[in-house]
């Protein structure tokens, strides 16, 4: 078997009822991989808040389309893609968060993607064959190491 | 399963808000619906009791950073309490705690509104 090969695709509809379902599986697959349970919750809020960016952005909340979750168990790090067939994404149309500026301004955008890149060690975006793919990467842990903050 | 629910009761004019399971896209509006509620009778002082919460997401998160200037501009605030390690890290994750304050228990939430005048954004 590749070493690359997914260990775990699931596929979920566009719907937000779905997330718990997209939470539940990733705390298993983070789990199984080596990490913690606090390490594993944050695993699954950052899939939760790409998965929320999906439905919310590329496909503006329309419920009848299609969320597929890859999840790769690459040895030393779980890289989890997220992938739609929505509208194009461009990451660097989300603003950068300043937590002050957000609660005067009266501004919630954002954070979830600013989570995202705290909790993951790496989260890239690509766009191929009409395909939105998010790709997250976390590094497991080693002895002493412990989840964020 | 309910993924959410929102109990509230009221006590020396603070309004207490126990959401029990999980705040995310899909189940903010209820959460921010309590909230509104609470505004609307115009109560501005707020404390957010988690022990039940088990998990919020950014969605959740935005719901409180929506209303809070209104909150702290009517003299009140919303504040945190009985957050397990889960949504604590979370807070901490995105510097919530800088901007809220959080307190270990309910009690101690509620007798800080009787400081007097200390409202805002937590002493570093």
């Amino acid at each position: 078997m590749s070493a690359r090969r997914p260990a775990l695709v699931l596929r979920v509809p566009s719907r937000t009822e779905f997330l718990a379902t997209i939470r539940d599986v990733t705390r298993r697959m983070a789990e199984v991989a080596g990490f913690d349970s606090a390490q594993a919750d944050q695993l699954a809020l950052a899939v939760d808040e790409a998965s929320t960016n999906v439905i919310e952005h590329a496909y503006r909340g329309a419920p009848g389309r299609t969320i597929e979750l890859r999840f790769r168990d690459e040895g030393p790090s779980l890289c989890v893609e997220i992938v739609d067939d929505g509208d194009p994404v461009d990451p660097r149309a989300v603003p950068q968060v300043d937590l002050q500026r957000y609660a005067s301004e009266r501004r919630t955008g954002g954070l979830g993607m600013h989570l995202m890149g705290r909790i993951m060690d790496s989260v890239t975006f690509r766009r191929g064959a009409h395909r939105n793919v998010c790709c997250m990467v976390k590094r497991k842990p080693t002895a002493g190491t412990e989840a964020l903050p | 399963m309910t993924e959410l629910s929102v109990d509230s009761r009221e006590l020396e004019g603070i309004v207490l808000l126990y959401p029990r399971g999980f705040i995310n896209a899909h189940t903010v509006r209820l959460f921010e619906g309590e909230i509104q509620k609470a505004l609307d009778q115009g109560r501005y002082r707020i404390v957010v009791s988690g022990a039940d919460l088990k998990y919020i997401a950014s969605a959740g998160l935005g719901a409180i950073m929506g209303v809070v200037e209104e909150i702290r501009t009517n003299g009140g605030d919303i504040r945190l309490a009985e957050l397990n390690e889960t949504v604590r890290n979370i807070f901490d994750i995105l510097g919530f705690n800088h901007l809220y304050r959080i307190f270990p228990s309910e009690v101690e939430a509620i007798l800080s509104f009787r400081e007097g005048g200390e409202t805002g954004i937590p002493k570093a």
